[in-house]
């Protein structure tokens, strides 16, 4: 992709990365490609391998496998001090002694930059991250936003080539979260720094970021934009932890043009595209609000299904229904609350549901003519 | 002292059950301390400035601190004395600063059984461990036993085997407080100032020695004092000639051996009153760096 001459500024390449911490494998030949300025996310539960590669990119671990490029350098075997790179602290690492701007100042004071540079860069960056007015307070004197500006502040002002940010905003609460999110994405697109993001929380990767790299068990199940992971989830893994996603066993039982069936008799059908799978059998996903209660508006092509309802949980916009499918299997279903007087269904009801065959998209299959290479995460769902 | 001893029968002051609280349980000890610290250091003070001690009603003078602060001796005892005891200190931070970063960082599940060792070595009597220098460091010592050709003559009674011997013997209340002040550090800092490209002695410098400096100044109140006043290593490890006589000694000998109260007395308070001074900069400078207002 990027073998040509082009503009590295920013650019991170972790190739072919193995670490492991005695038998255990944290990070298991991971690849990723991260082009200058993008927000780039890993994704994944604890124990994922996420921070074990933020810290090889930022030097504080040493890969037993693969090489870390920053901006077309090889910089596997660098000390941390001499990588263009500047991480965040999940617990900060705020000098206790030091005020902010002694805070702020460091990086560029062991540098030995020259004293009035300094103060400039410093008060450019308190401008940046809006913390006018604290120069001289020290870090116990500040809350936990602030404490987390003066972090950022004090790894932006080296104008690193890339920010490495290792769940910066998992010590604050939720409110603060939200809005640091939003601070976080402004802040990168101002200064058009790549941040490399790592978090278990879905919600605040997809807030963010361009591209997430969702890792399971030392390895990498999916990179992709948001609205990709989200839509078609490359392993079982992903759709469950990107969402509520439902899996169903899917068998191809005919060919209905440009659509595979699976035929549950009574006219019932469990319909996908054709373009994802060919035969044999595969695991589909399908979202809870795009399954529509009722026949109104069916047409040829659409999964038509009889099930009976066991559970109604109200949550504000919309109402979560579990229906059960003459297959045995759950379907988590939502039902969006977007009409005054809006019945719900009750639990023993019998409900028509159906969606478009777009939406049950093929995860993975046993067919011959499937490519493999997602099936690495099984068993389990967020 | 009789009279002392008299006064202290704090049997009828026993607390009887939880309901009289902290105040009911101190109140014993509380006073007997009071007794014990209070009235010989006031009879002291008395014996430094009656004109011819201990005769009581002989009149008052402060001849006894002119004569012992313009006597030439007690000026180079002082000086050895300093010598001896800052010599010792430097060498305890060398060893302590390391070894406590060691144990608060990197010893891991070393770091219990460090402490517990540290504690054991202090725990045994003062005495025994200064006489077993005796035995390592002499004439016919293992020291002189394992290193060939003829004995080594300055190992012991020297300022060598003084030092030596009183930096074995501090090296706990050197350690154990720096050690505290470094275990409350968040190990993150470190990380934050590699990443942001201190060096290892620019972390020491910067981070390491800034937010352990409480620590070093309470080890400094806790063993630098004590060394002043120390005159049992001197006397057993110490040389006849005179370059290892310290403070305590001579306190201790003008008031056992000369009889001579006064100087003795006022030399115990000039030594008090450098003590206290000493500990009130340690402690100023120790809350200089305290993180929270």
């Amino acid at each position: 992709m990027t073998e040509t001459e082009t503009d590295r500024t920013g650019e991170i390449l972790v190739d072919a990365c193995t670490k492991a911490f005695g038998d255990t494998v944290a990070v298991n030949d991971v690849t990723l490609r991260i082009p200058g300025g993008e927000f780039f996310s890993m994704l994944g539960p604890s124990g994922c391998g996420k921070t074990t590669t933020l810290r090889m990119i930022a030097g504080f671990e040493t890969p037993d496998a693969g090489r870390i490029v920053l901006q077309g350098a090889d910089v596997t075997g660098t000390t941390p001090q001499k990588r263009n790179v500047n991480m965040v602290f999940q617990a900060y690492g705020l000098f206790p002694h030091m005020t902010v701007v002694e805070n702020v100042a460091f990086g560029l004071k062991i540098r030995r930059m020259a004293r009035d540079e300094i103060g400039d860069r410093v008060a450019e960056v308190m401008r940046t991250v809006r913390l006018e007015g604290m120069e001289d307070r020290r870090p116990a004197q500040l809350s936990g936003g602030q404490q987390q500006r003066v972090a950022l502040a004090r790894a932006l002002v080296n104008r690193p080539a890339a920010l490495l940010l290792d769940e910066p905003l998992g010590a604050l609460d939720l409110q603060l979260r939200k809005e640091m999110q939003l601070e976080l994405k402004r802040l990168q697109t101002a200064t058009g720094t790549t941040f490399v993001y790592v978090t278990h929380d879905q919600e605040e990767a997809m807030t963010m970021s361009d591209r997430i790299a969702v890792m399971n068990g030392g390895v990498v199940e999916q990179v992709a934009s948001p609205r990709e992971l989200y839509q078609h989830p490359a392993s079982p893994f992903v759709a469950g932890f990107i969402g509520v996603s439902n899996l169903l066993s899917f068998r191809v039982d005919r060919r209905d043009g440009d659509t595979l069936v699976m035929d549950l008799g009574d006219g019932q059908r469990i319909s996908a595209a054709a373009a994802t799978h060919a035969a044999g059998t595969a695991t589909i996903t399908v979202r809870p609000e795009w399954i529509k209660i009722g026949d109104a508006g069916l047409n040829g092509r659409d999964s038509q299904v009889k099930g009976t309802v066991t559970d109604v949980v109200y949550l504000g916009s919309v109402t979560q229904l579990i229906v059960l499918l003459p297959t045995g299997e759950r379907l988590t279903v939502h039902r969006l609350n977007d009409e005054v007087g809006g019945i719900d269904p009750t639990p023993g009801q019998q409900v028509e549901l159906r969606w478009a065959a777009e939406h049950s998209y093929v995860i993975a299959g046993s067919a011959p003519t499937d490519d493999d290479a997602t099936a690495a995460g099984p068993d389990e769902e967020g | 002292m009789a009279a002392v001893s008299h006064d202290v029968t704090p049997a009828t002051t026993r607390p009887k059950g939880p309901r009289r609280g902290v105040l009911g349980i101190l109140f014993a000890p509380v006073t007997l301390l009071i007794i014990l610290f209070l009235a010989p250091l006031v009879i002291m003070i008395q014996m430094s400035v009656v004109r011819f001690p201990p005769v009581t009603d002989s009149g008052y003078t402060l001849g006894h601190y002119t004569d012992v602060l313009t006597n030439d001796l007690n000026r180079t005892i002082a000086l050895n004395t300093a010598v001896i005891a800052t010599t010792s200190m430097v060498i305890m931070l060398v060893i302590a600063i390391p070894l406590a970063y060691y144990m608060a960082f990197k010893a891991k599940r070393w770091e219990i059984f460090m402490l517990l060792a540290l504690v054991l070595a202090d725990e045994l009597a003062p005495v025994v461990k200064i006489y077993a220098w005796q035995t390592i460091l002499g004439r016919n010592g293992i020291v002189n036993w394992l290193i060939p050709g003829p004995p080594v003559e300055w190992l012991l009674y020297s300022r060598f085997a003084v030092i030596l011997t009183l930096t074995t013997t501090y090296i706990t209340y050197t350690t154990i407080p720096i050690y505290a002040a470094m275990k409350a550090i968040e190990p993150s800092v470190f990380e934050a100032a590699v990443d942001l490209g201190a060096s290892a002695w620019q972390q020491t410098k910067k981070i390491l020695i800034p937010l352990a400096a409480p620590g070093i100044f309470i080890a400094l109140i806790l063993v630098y004092i004590p060394m002043l006043t120390d005159f049992v290593t001197s006397d057993i490890v110490g040389g006849a000639g005179g370059g290892t006589y310290m403070m305590g000694q001579r306190v201790r000998d003008l008031i056992l051996q000369g009889a001579n109260w006064g100087a003795g007395a006022a030399l115990n308070f000039i030594m008090l009153g450098i003590s206290g001074l000493l500990a009130l900069v340690a402690y100023r400078l120790a809350k200089l760096n305290r993180m929270e207002p």
